[in-house]
């Protein structure tokens, strides 16, 4: 049991959810699916008074213009994944969503935006939304404001919210890129040890403009343009191991772990990425 | 020498509490809890529901998986007061009215899917799910189902036969449907 004289909060509109938190700052959280607060307080290793529960904030759209679709607070991956197919580029969010560990009882708990808020480098979310160049919409006292994913992930487990801020929704772009995921992990409960996001905007079928985002290898995602190892018809022009040798290269401070150390997420780094890239090339 | 856990010096009548009204195998109910207390608390210790098991209260085990608004959910991993007006199916409500299994257990029963029966609970409310959507799952559909869900006797292929034998009896309308997930009004 939680031991502490935990007050849970369901606010009705947004102001009240921001000033509730804004009064009380690193005593209150939000709580969103509650797959990874809950069991931290129950563990004790958070320490609450407050928590912010968004379910009465009507925040569990998931609405699309021919640009973007957005993804509010709410929406569970059990959501993501029963809504019809997400055009374009979107579509990487869907494919994510269908590897999230737990079963389907944590993709009907779970949410893009809590897991985005969490900012776990070992997670999902958080590379696939840098990938897709995400804006991510907060509220706060001083009203909303939006941020690109790049910007929003400052550090392991730490985003840019200000005091009394919280994540509100998503919006990922729908223009027709091709896009591949490529997930590995050791065990069908672990987290992912690394994730690589691959997103080609050619409609010609070439890697000009590729980039390949690295997740859970680094404390925050990695978005890497694969220019420098391109040939000017934009295929790859050098051999496997010297991509891997050039992708090792790109993360000078791995995420070390539990699950994994620092020097075999980036050795395994270079193979992820190319796994992503051949996915997204098969994806016509 | 372990870190103290933080722990409230409040005494127990300043913890936040509040009453719940809530739909329970298809009984409306009015509850007394305090806020802190996970749902599937609730549903042991004032409802005395006690087929919801606790074991990982971590999100990793299934034991308290519970239909929650239809879907099939993890209970400790819920604050209780985030259940507020909610439709619930325990174990305990899965049954036909009047007693026995429904088709789903019958087939756990006769193909041996539990040993102990800790993990009855996650096992049953995913396969509830997988054969709600189809009644001719792949095998690697059913082992998907259930991934969120331990079987500490490790059973797991008694388990994927159960679901495979439940889904062909179901599909053959010879036991009749997987009851309807949402309550009798």
């Amino acid at each position: 049991m939680i031991r502490t004289a935990l007050r849970h909060h369901a606010p009705g509109d947004l102001e009240e959810a921001a000033a509730l938190l804004a009064a009380h700052g690193e005593r209150a959280a939000v709580v969103g699916g509650g797959t990874v607060l809950v069991p931290s307080l129950t563990r004790g290793e958070r320490d609450l008074d407050h928590v912010v529960d968004l379910r009465r904030l009507g925040l569990d759209e998931l609405s699309g213009t021919d640009q973007e679709l957005r993804i509010g607070a709410s929406v569970s991956y059990a959501d993501v994944l029963s809504a019809p197919p997400f055009p374009g580029a979107a579509q990487l969010l869907q494919v994510a969503a269908g590897g999230i560990t737990g079963g389907p009882q944590i993709r009907n708990q779970g949410t893009v935006c809590g897991s985005a808020s969490y900012a776990n480098p070992s997670s999902d979310m958080p590379g696939v939304l840098v990938a897709l160049g995400a804006q991510m919409h907060l509220h706060g006292p001083e009203g909303g404001r939006t941020l690109p994913a790049g910007e929003f992930f400052v550090d392991a487990f730490r985003v840019a919210a200000r005091r009394g801020e919280l994540l509100v929704a998503v919006s990922v772009p729908t223009r027709p890129d091709r896009i591949g995921y490529y997930k590995f992990k050791l065990a069908e409960g672990s987290w992912p040890i690394a994730t690589a996001s691959a997103v080609l905007p050619d409609p010609d079928g070439s890697l000009t403009g590729a980039t390949v985002t690295l997740g859970a290898v680094s404390a925050v995602p990695l978005r890497l343009d694969l220019a420098p190892l391109l040939d000017g018809n934009g295929d790859l022009a050098v051999p496997a191991a010297e991509v891997d040798g050039w992708v090792a290269a790109q993360v000078p401070e791995p995420w070390d772990d539990e699950l994994a150390p620092g020097d075999y997420r980036r050795t395994v780094a270079g193979v992820v990425l190319r796994r992503a890239l051949q996915r997204a090339e098969e994806n016509r | 020498m372990t870190e103290a856990l933080p722990t409230t010096t409040a005494p127990e009548s300043a913890i936040p509490t509040r009453e719940l009204s809530l739909t329970v195998n298809g009984r409306p109910c009015r509850v007394v809890c305090q806020d802190r207390q996970l749902l599937v608390e609730v549903l042991r210790e004032q409802l005395r529901l006690k087929g919801t098991h606790i074991g990982c209260l971590n999100g990793d085990c299934g034991a308290c998986t519970v239909e929650l608004d239809g879907k099939a959910i993890k209970s400790c991993l819920v604050l209780a007061p985030a259940a507020e007006g909610s439709e619930i199916i325990t174990l305990e409500g899965v049954g036909p009215d009047g007693g026995g299994l429904d088709p789903l257990q019958q087939a756990f029963w006769d193909n041996d899917g539990f040993q102990c029966g800790f993990c009855v609970p996650g096992q049953i409310f995913a396969a509830r799910q997988l054969l709600a959507r189809t009644l001719e799952p792949s095998d690697a559909e059913i082992r998907e189902a259930v991934a969120g869900n331990i079987c500490r006797c490790t059973g797991y292929q008694t388990i994927i036969e159960s679901v495979r034998a439940a889904a062909q009896a179901i599909g053959e309308g010879t036991e009749g449907l997987v009851p309807e997930v949402d309550t009798p009004a």
